[in-house]
């Protein structure tokens, strides 16, 4: 290699080095979602005899969760995104309270329990560790809800994946 | 991962190192069978008059990332070793670790390890004289690394129901494995003082040994939180050389 050849090498060299350090970066930022989310699907008979659900259109309709916290509850209320909920489970706990009504202003409220496992999972650096949950019970009580099926009992950060489907008695309607 | 995992890398790669040295030998070896069969065929045996190079060096970028990122470490020596037809048998050595230390959500950690590479590399520039040095190469390596892991605390954030209280797990200790193609260039500046760069594509093997945590730098290695990291060297190393010949080899031209 001529000479000027290899101080043009060594000026490379130098920049290449400089480029490399601009992107060197600590913590990255975190991308993914930090709670595990639970999905619910809104359905109901259209009939007492009816056999085939639909799904049900809620906007007056709440979730609460019944925390021991103090300040907490109807400050972090959850309200319907189309016929769809998406909740929490406690992760200081194996189980959990929501408070559910169909229509705030008119109607009870149900109460449903959920029981559950729950399994430490590390995401990235960046994130941290979240905790996942593997859906055993739910007990609820029945003044608006007919039924509630788990269609998915592994509750993780997959946000596309519906884990419960709630079923309105039919008289609410 | 296991002991016999480790053992299986590093059996692929020396039988793969193996197989590229005594092969290239061997197509050598044939040319030279078929030229003493067919005299009427004028061939040279090119004989190796550039001696044996046994070349050490240090990697300059570490120390200045050192300096850049407080909460990573790490120190990288390379060595080659010059054999014959351009191709040099490679490695690598060093140590360093990390400090994890986040808030907003916790997560506190720390890893050391120290690591060892080893491969080959080949020219691709043709030498212009026996005494010529400055090389353009592509390479690979298997590279292996004993990483210690500190016991781990973090705290999980919850708008809803409360974080949870710091929780702290065991520490781990476990081995990383990964394969590495590197390509660069080296020149040398004074007599036996050269100077050059490589870029490196990583590519972890065992993914696995990190399912509980990935540790944010292994040394030798980079990120663990990815199974494929770039990098990129700077090393400045000493030549020693012996077994020079100063002329070409005409004893086997043939009539």
């Amino acid at each position: 290699m001529t000479k000027p050849g290899k101080y043009l090498y060594i000026v490379l060299i130098a920049l290449s080095v400089v480029g490399w350090l601009a992107c060197t970066q600590t913590r990255q930022p975190c991308e993914t979602p930090l709670t595990a989310s639970l999905n619910i699907e809104m359905q109901h008979l259209p009939t007492d005899t009816a056999t085939i659900f639909v799904d049900t259109v809620l906007p007056g309709a709440e979730f609460i969760p019944i925390s021991h916290l103090p300040n907490k509850g109807p400050d972090t209320a959850i309200y319907p995104q189309g016929t769809n909920f998406t909740i929490s489970l406690s992760p200081v706990d194996t189980m959990c309270q929501w408070a559910f009504t169909t229509d705030s202003s008119h109607f009870g409220f149900d109460t449903m329990t959920f029981y559950y496992q729950r399994q430490v999972q590390f995401i990235s650096n960046a994130c941290g560790y979240v905790d996942f949950y593997n859906i055993d019970t739910v007990i609820t009580t029945r003044h608006n809800i007919d039924s509630v099926h788990i269609l998915n009992k592994s509750v993780t950060n997959n946000v596309n994946t519906t884990h419960l489907q709630i079923c309105i008695h039919p008289d609410y309607f | 991962m296991s002991i016999q995992r480790i053992y299986k890398y590093a059996f692929i790669l020396i039988t793969f190192s193996a197989l590229v040295t005594f092969g290239s030998k061997s197509v050598y070896a044939q040319a030279t069978d078929t030229t003493s069969a067919d005299t009427t065929v004028h061939k040279v045996k090119k004989k190796e008059t550039a001696g044996r190079q046994l070349c050490i060096g240090v990697n300059l970028v570490r120390p200045a990332l050192n300096f850049y990122t407080p909460d990573q470490f790490g120190y990288e020596f390379e060595w080659d070793y010059y054999t014959h037809n351009e191709f040099y048998l490679a490695g690598e050595g060093g140590w360093g670790g990390s400090w994890v230390n986040y808030t907003n959500p916790t997560l506190q950690y720390t890893t050391e390890n120290e690591f060892l590479t080893f491969g080959f590399n080949k020219s691709i520039l043709p030498r212009d004289r026996p005494t010529d040095w400055d090389m353009m190469f592509i390479g690979m390596r298997a590279g292996v690394a004993p990483v210690k892991r500190s016991p781990v605390s973090y705290t999980i954030l919850d708008s809803v129901w409360g974080n949870t209280p710091d929780t702290t797990t065991k520490g781990q200790n476990f081995a990383a494995v990964w394969a590495e193609l590197t390509g660069g260039m080296r020149v040398e500046l004074l007599k036996g003082l050269m100077a050059g760069w490589n870029f490196r594509a990583r590519f972890l093997l065992d993914a696995k040994s990190f399912s509980e945590l990935s540790p944010i730098y292994i040394a030798g290695y980079g990120r663990g939180d990815k199974n494929v990291a770039f990098d990129m060297n700077v090393y400045v190393s000493y030549g020693i050389r012996w077994r020079r010949r100063n002329s070409v080899d005409t004893s086997a031209l043939h009539k």
